[in-house]
């Protein structure tokens, strides 16, 4: 008799404390989120209109960027060193150290600190992996000692295949393994990880890191969005995408890794939802756990992958016959796919913004724990209570919004950029416009729906 | 097994009141006597993530403060108490996996199982597989439906039929006779419907319509109507993120004038009941398994409880007041710690050789008093079907508190006995 029912009110209340789910919609079903939902779109829409009426190079300018300093970038190996015995320390604790993943230190490292947090600020600011990844430094320690050049040439056909096979298992563990917080298994799982990329890297030098490990992939694809980089030798600044229209166009493998970022962030969402639960003829108040769904999760996130890629890739090629320019798809889907990564990074901070709250506090508790410094409660409150609700989801909103205005932006500024006047800019985008209205509503969507996972 | 410490249920019931004496003994004195000073290991099968998470969390804390209580009080035989925390990731799959790494890796003793049912019925095999006492604190009925096994017990809340049950003398006799269900359209809301229209009927009362939402339902107006007018008592056990749009709804078609309302706090367990948008449920009645708020004739052991797990008089953390706790249920991990604890000094159990023992021990449990290790209240332990039977509280939402307004007596919980465990060999 299943008195599962029973606590059915806590899908929604501290689904956030599951790293795979961001929580709760109870409250949030108690917001006019259709109107939210609305006015959303339509700001996007508005964001269309406008750029279609304002004078050529407009959205080019907002993007420019400011030099701040001279000063050179700091070495970044001896933070990476530091990062490479922090994790192997956290491999251990993982086999050796508290069973329960919230006060574990690497199921807390791993998918809270890592991937919700780390992974957010490196697209709000720029590129910290470099200073923060396990490997580089290590890398680069052995080089001096040893005098040890890579012995192999990475093949070069492989192109970024590595990086985007390995950046689907990534997604893979996160949305359909059964435990990917239990310590024991999260740390066979990152162990092995980083050792195979740690020799991978020893054998084919750096390319490797840079083609075919998908984590430093996705970090370096985030941090195109962020504010700071450096650009002809300075510091600078600027309005987040500014890097996006700074740089070239990526090769096709990374540009197909920048849509994957943003379907499988975008199924993170749909496979909580009661609408997904019905398609797999679950009932959402009876969620079986994620030892049930782990086919129809794999499957559903390759198949959000692939009609993301189709409808973006169907969306350019339309854009482009309109306005008559008959560009290669392969091109035009490079020159596109990095304005997508505003509104991946914006779904990724929204989707996860309830989880942080909730799951940072147990990592306050574990740092509080460590240091002697007491006890933290850990409470879930703040979703129990309408007003945080409503500042949550609004925040979650506008943070999505803001990511499709940029993207809107950044892609009208592309197509200026190819050669199109105002006029045929607004031709050309017309379909990924719509494309991009319909994704705000679909996100807005993702954010208000009830979940039952 | 049964040359060793086969415990009377006179030296069980003794046992049951020992705590007390214990924690009077100086602090040296407390472990000093053990034979042997290895730690009783106590798995735990907790919600830590999934969607059971936020019962684990407090279902965490109470078995915490338990074993705080029970170590401070000399532990189990003077043997300190352990508690292994894992992971169930509220999946019944891990749930079994879970238990075998009890048996297999941490060398438990016995496992103190979680709430959600599909986890219990996922893992009580194994565990009888493996021998392993599993105490659950899930108020199935699937215990004493017989559907387990010898090694599942649940001695330390009571099950959802047993609760239905006790409620009707009070729907009808106080609420009214004419009585129209709303329960969500799967097992959790058929278990409802099926104990309850019996139990209406065998007070004379009649069960006018049963209406059944579908679970994938998210607003609910277009239900309403089909309740049929001459209704005096509504009795909902919604659950799911929805249950908050259901009586926002339910209040708005009513404004007041509609039935009595009788809900189960399952639904809104956690969520302060003065919550706005709840402001519907003013005057209406709920059942509790123990009362979230604190009553003015509160007993001294239940004032003890709910600073020994840092709640306050709302039943929400003395840390954070918008925490609110699931009060009506985590007692039951308190209550089975205690049991555990009184089974094994019955049984003299050593190590798991005496599991069989520790079994039979608990088995021959039958009155449980009131105490601070049962602060929820008397209970009847039935071990032949390896459930308790309890008090059960129906509570009044006024003014913006739910005010306890009935007790049922442990007698109108009782149901016939479906099994007998005590025939299946160990």
């Amino acid at each position: 008799m299943p008195r599962l029912g029973l606590s059915a009110i806590f899908m929604i209340l501290t689904a956030g404390a599951a790293w795979a789910h961001a929580s709760d919609p109870g409250f949030v079903l108690l917001l006019p989120t259709d109107i939210y939902i609305a006015a959303g779109g339509t700001t996007v829409a508005l964001t269309v209109a406008l750029l279609a009426v304002l004078p050529d190079g407009a959205a080019a300018r907002v993007f420019r960027p400011v030099a701040l300093t001279r000063l050179p970038a700091p070495p970044a190996q001896a933070t990476s060193l530091v990062m490479t015995l922090i994790l192997l320390w956290l491999v251990w604790r993982g086999l050796a150290g508290s069973r329960d993943p919230m006060a574990n230190p690497l199921s807390l490292s791993v998918w809270v600190v890592f991937w919700i947090a780390l992974v957010s600020l490196q697209g709000i600011l720029g590129d910290l992996w470099r200073y923060l990844n396990p490997w580089t430094g290590l890398a680069a320690m052995t080089r001096r000692i040893t005098g040890h050049r890579a012995p192999l040439r990475y093949p070069r056909g492989l192109g970024h295949l590595p990086g985007v096979l390995s950046f689907l298992a990534f997604a893979g563990f996160l949305l359909a393994d059964p435990a990917p917080a239990d310590p024991a298994r999260l740390a066979v799982a990152v162990g092995g990880y980083w050792a195979v990329n740690m020799a991978a890297l020893l054998l084919f030098g750096a390319p490797w890191l840079l083609r075919a490990e998908g984590i430093t992939l996705l970090m370096r694809s985030y941090a195109r969005v962020g504010l700071f980089a450096r650009a002809r030798g300075r510091l600078a600044l600027g309005l987040p995408g500014w890097q996006i229209l700074a740089r070239p166009a990526p090769p096709l493998g990374l540009a197909i890794l920048m849509l994957l970022l943003l379907g499988s962030g975008s199924f993170d969402g749909l496979n909580e939802t009661f609408l997904w639960l019905g398609l797999l003829g679950l009932n959402p108040l009876e969620f079986p756990g994620r030892s049930a769904v782990i086919r129809p999760n794999m499957l559903g996130l390759l198949a959000a992958n692939a009609a993301l890629i189709a409808v973006f890739a169907a969306a350019l090629w339309l854009g482009d016959r309109l306005a008559g320019t008959r560009t290669r798809l392969r091109v035009l889907a490079c020159r596109y796919a990095p304005t997508m990564l505003p509104i991946a990074l914006a779904y990724h901070v929204a989707h996860y913004l309830t989880s942080f709250l909730l799951d940072g506090q147990y990592v306050l508790g574990w740092l509080a724990g460590t240091l002697g410094a007491g006890h933290v409660h850990v409470s879930a409150g703040f979703l129990a209570t309408p007003g945080t609700v409503r500042v949550i989801w609004m925040t979650q909103a506008g943070v999505v919004v803001a990511g499709h205005v940029i993207a809107i932006l950044l892609a009208h500024a592309i197509a200026m950029r190819a050669g199109h006047g105002t006029r045929g800019a607004a031709i050309s985008q017309a379909p990924i416009a719509i494309f991009m209205v319909a994704y705000t509503v679909f996100g807005l969507w993702l954010l208000a729906a009830p979940r039952g996972a | 097994m049964t040359t060793r410490n086969i415990p009377t249920r006179r030296t069980a019931l003794k046992t049951l009141a020992g705590g007390a004496v214990a924690a009077a003994l100086p602090l040296s004195a407390r472990f000093s006597h053990a034979q042997s000073a290895a730690p009783i290991r106590i798995g735990f099968q907790q919600h830590r993530t999934g969607i059971g998470a936020a019962y684990g969390r407090w279902y965490g804390r109470t078995t915490q403060a338990a074993l705080e209580k029970i170590n401070a009080d000399g532990g189990i035989n003077g043997r300190p108490v352990e508690i292994i925390a894992e992971d169930d990731g509220t999946d019944p799959k891990r749930g079994a996996e879970v238990v075998e790494k009890f048996a297999n890796q941490h060398d438990c003793d016995v496992v103190l199982g979680p709430l959600f049912s599909n986890v219990v019925t996922g893992s009580a095999p194994r565990a009888g597989e493996l021998k392993m006492p599993y105490f659950v604190v899930s108020e199935g009925t699937h215990v004493s439906s017989g559907a387990l096994n010898r090694y599942t017990l649940q001695p330390g809340i009571t099950d959802v039929k047993s609760q239905v049950i006790a409620m009707a003398p009070f729907i009808t006799d106080t609420l009214g006779k004419k009585v129209t269900m709303i329960f969500p359209d799967y097992g959790f809301g058929y278990d409802h419907r099926d104990a309850l229209g019996p139990a209406i009927e065998a007070q004379g009362g009649e069960i006018l319509a049963k209406i059944a939402i579908p679970p994938s339902e998210t607003s609910f107006t277009r239900y309403f109507p089909k309740i049929p007018r001459e209704t005096e008592v509504l009795y909902h056990v919604m659950v799911g993120p929805a249950v908050l749009t259901f009586v926002k709804e339910l209040g708005e078609f009513f404004g007041g004038q509609g039935p009595e309302l009788f809900g189960f706090i399952d639904s809104l367990e956690a969520v302060a009941i003065d919550s706005p948008g709840l402001q519907f449920l003013e005057g209406s009645h709920f059942w509790e398994g123990m009362c979230r708020h604190r009553q003015p004739d509160e007993s001294a052991h239940e004032t003890t409880y709910r600073a020994a797990v840092g709640v306050d008089a709302r039943g929400a953390s003395v840390h954070d007041a918008s925490d609110v706790s699931t009060y009506g249920h985590m007692f039951g991990c308190w209550e089975t710690l205690h049991i555990i604890k009184a089974g094994m000094e019955a049984a003299g159990y050593r190590d798991t050789r005496d599991r069989a023992a520790l079994i039979e021990a608990v088995e021959a449990m039958e009155e449980i008093p009131e105490s601070l290790a049962h602060p929820q209240g008397a209970k009847r332990f039935n071990g032949r079907t390896h459930q308790v039977f309890g008090h059960q509280f129906i509570s009044k939402v006024q003014d913006g508190d739910l005010a306890r307004v009935h007790t049922t007596p442990i007698d109108a919980s009782v149901y016939p006995d479906q099994v007998d465990y005590t025939q299946q060999a160990f």
